[in-house]
């Protein structure tokens, strides 16, 4: 599914894969694009990011700037207003926004790769024309609903039923966790709407349906998180929600295999994102490291700080190296499963690591707010369980990896 | 009306600039789009935006490296780009005249320069490119009001503020407090690489030779006392004050 155009196929094409291998620069458009995104972080984001995780408050003047600039529709085509960015500018982006505020960060990577990302995946033109314009602006937001309170690894196990009424579904259930669930204006909802197939698996009869906020989704309060405090995550009820055919998402009773294709796209995100909060963290450790002074000298000059910070950067390193490889494999067009689980593994861990690392290298101003390594500690916990467990990636990288052993 | 934003490209503010004994070391510096530049650009946009139909050309006078500023203008919304590319360093004087040129071809109505370049930390450019042309000159505006040929200017003056009208053409540098620039959105930093960037050498305007010649270059080095003032507060706080006084603080 190449969602970027031509043109831009060309520059990755010539820049990111030189003749000789991997090419570890930016290319010029990465540089031109990240630029003034930094510049707008810096300047309109960073100053509040402490403030945000003590209130709870969600951005949506932020968000609403953001989607002003394009980040809210960072791959959607140009033709539907969006910036027809390949994915390893995407993963770039992502662990930028997460290096200064994780909410912030995981309502974009969402937005971005979960609603839209499944309008994008299995969405027909019509579809296409009629969403993801407003969701490319920012005009409105994207939820999106798989996971309920009985089902998270076991998604397939979701009970909301989609019952066929003809020229119209009806929609019932709940959904738990939902990221944007009090704020989205347009919502992706997994349902069931037939029974398995004799000798199909339990994921065989889920549909995906595209939805406008609706007075009968009703989210719940917004859940008290341990971080990602100004993200919003809500629950969803749905009664008799009627839902007009045109809205299916992909085909009737076929939407796990989208899912899947959804989730692996989101993963590379959601490592970036862990990265971006490890990193931030490393930068903190490291500049405090250099000027805090214990017995005489900066304690930087201890090996066992120092070889905290050299394993931090090189973890992170390696971290951002799956997160571009499975990146560059998606624009490729090529399987990018494994590549996606393993960088969404070891983004996340590493993230949630340097950020740990970051505390214990600030000692007790690492424990207190105004540091910030503590809510990035907090915000990193999450990538090590939305989007797929540390448990859920081992199973994906095993069944990936063993495939080629097994007879 | 066709309006000319003069564009250059500065390291940024918090970039790290090393001094080695060749001279300045640019090496891994993040380049950016001067923010003074920026202002004219901004303006400009405004101009258009406000109703008046206006064409905006960035013009810049620069080494190869000035296309990712040139193209942060074009992201803003300039509709095409010159630049006329050089690896020499110029005095802002030799700018000035080799910019007319360009500038005069164009037969632009409105120049914005930014009010001071902060790489030469000279506010020398906008003033000499408008001798260069004999076109009056609006420097430290922080207003501009455009009618059929006039542009009516608030600058900043010594301790207050003038207002000035100026027939077109006329160049206006720009001065903090002008506006406050957008943010290029993605779609367009993308979309900026397809309009036009036109190229132009030395001799395409008649070439040049540098008035000044840099000998050497060194970068300010801020040194600390780390002298603490210990006892009694009072007396401390009058010791304080002593020293500042000494030094010729306050």
């Amino acid at each position: 599914m190449p969602c970027y155009s031509e043109q831009v196929k060309a520059t990755i094409q010539a820049d990111n894969r030189r003749e000789n291998g991997l090419w570890f620069e930016l290319t010029t458009d990465q540089k031109a694009l990240l630029g003034p995104l930094k510049d707008f972080l810096k300047t309109e984001v960073a100053p509040g990011a402490i403030e945000r995780d003590k209130t709870g408050v969600f951005p949506h003047e932020i968000v609403r700037q953001l989607g002003a600039m394009g980040v809210l529709g960072m791959q959607v085509p140009e033709q539907y207003g969006g910036a027809a960015l390949d994915t390893v500018t995407m993963a770039l982006i992502t662990e930028e926004i997460a290096a200064v505020d994780g909410s912030l960060c995981l309502t974009v990577a969402s937005h971005n790769s979960l609603c839209t990302g499944h309008i994008l995946v299995a969405g027909n033109a019509e579809q296409k024309a009629k969403f993801l314009p407003d969701l490319a602006s920012g005009t409105k937001l994207g939820a999106w609903g798989l996971t309920e309170p009985g089902s998270g690894s076991d998604a397939a196990a979701l009970k909301s039923k989609a019952v066929d009424k003809g020229d119209h579904f009806v929609l019932s259930g709940s959904k738990a966790f939902i990221t944007q669930g009090t704020v989205a204006g347009t919502y992706v909802l997994l349902a069931r709407s037939d029974q398995a197939a004799a000798g199909r698996s339990s994921a065989d009869g889920i549909s995906a349906f595209v939805v406008s906020a609706d007075p009968k989704i009703i989210p719940g309060k917004p859940e008290s998180k341990l971080g990602l405090h100004s993200s919003d995550t809500a629950a969803l009820n749905f009664e008799n929600l009627a839902v007009p055919s045109e809205n299916l998402l992909g085909k009737r009773g076929r939407a796990f295999s989208d899912v899947m294709t959804v989730l692996s796209g989101g993963r590379i995100g959601i490592g970036a994102m862990g990265i971006g909060l490890g990193r931030s963290a490393l930068e903190i450790a490291a500049k405090y490291a250099l000027e805090r002074e214990q017995f005489g000298e900066p304690i930087a000059n201890k090996q066992a700080i120092s070889f905290k910070i050299a394993e931090m950067a090189t973890e992170l390193e390696a971290a951002r190296l799956l997160v571009l490889k499975a990146a560059t494999l998606k624009d490729a067009g090529k399987d990018y499963t494994l590549a996606a689980s393993q960088a969404k593994l070891k983004g996340s861990v590493e993230g949630v690591k340097a950020c740990d690392y970051a505390i214990q290298i600030l000692g007790g101003y690492g424990y207190v707010q105004d540091y910030e390594v503590e809510r990035m500690w907090r915000d990193a916990r999450l990538t090590r369980i939305g989007e797929g467990t540390d448990e859920v990636q081992h199973l994906i990288i095993a069944r990936e990896y063993l495939k080629q052993f097994r007879h | 009306m066709k309006i000319i934003c003069i564009i250059k490209q500065v390291p940024d503010a918090e970039a790290r600039i090393r001094s080695t004994a060749a001279g300045i070391d640019l090496e891994g510096v993040t380049f950016v789009i001067d923010g003074m530049d920026e202002y004219g650009v901004e303006q400009a946009l405004r101009i258009r935006e406000s109703g008046v139909e206006a064409e905006i050309i960035a013009v810049a006078l620069g080494p190869k490296r000035y296309e990712e500023a040139i193209r942060t203008a074009l992201a803003m919304g300039a509709d095409r780009a010159i630049h006329l590319e050089t690896e020499e360093a110029f005095d802002p004087i030799t700018q000035a005249k080799l910019l007319a040129k360009v500038v005069g071809e164009e037969a632009a109505d409105l120049l914005l320069v930014g009010g001071k370049e902060a790489d030469w930390d000279s506010a020398a450019l906008g003033a000499a490119t408008a001798e260069a042309l004999g076109w009056p000159h609006s420097d430290w505006t922080t207003e501009l009001e455009l009618t059929a040929n006039s542009a009516k200017v608030t600058h900043d003056a010594d301790e207050g503020s003038e207002v000035l009208t100026l027939p077109l053409p006329a160049v206006i540098t720009t001065q903090q407090g002008l506006n406050e620039p957008r943010y290029p959105t993605l779609p367009n930093i993308m979309k900026a690489k397809r309009k036009e960037l036109k190229k132009l050498s030395l001799d395409d305007v008649g070439g040049a030779v540098s008035k000044i010649v840099i000998l050497k270059q060194e970068i300010q080095t801020r040194e600390r006392l780390n002298k603490i003032i210990e006892g009694d507060p009072m007396e401390a706080a009058q010791q304080l004050v002593k020293l500042l006084q000494q030094d010729k603080v306050i």
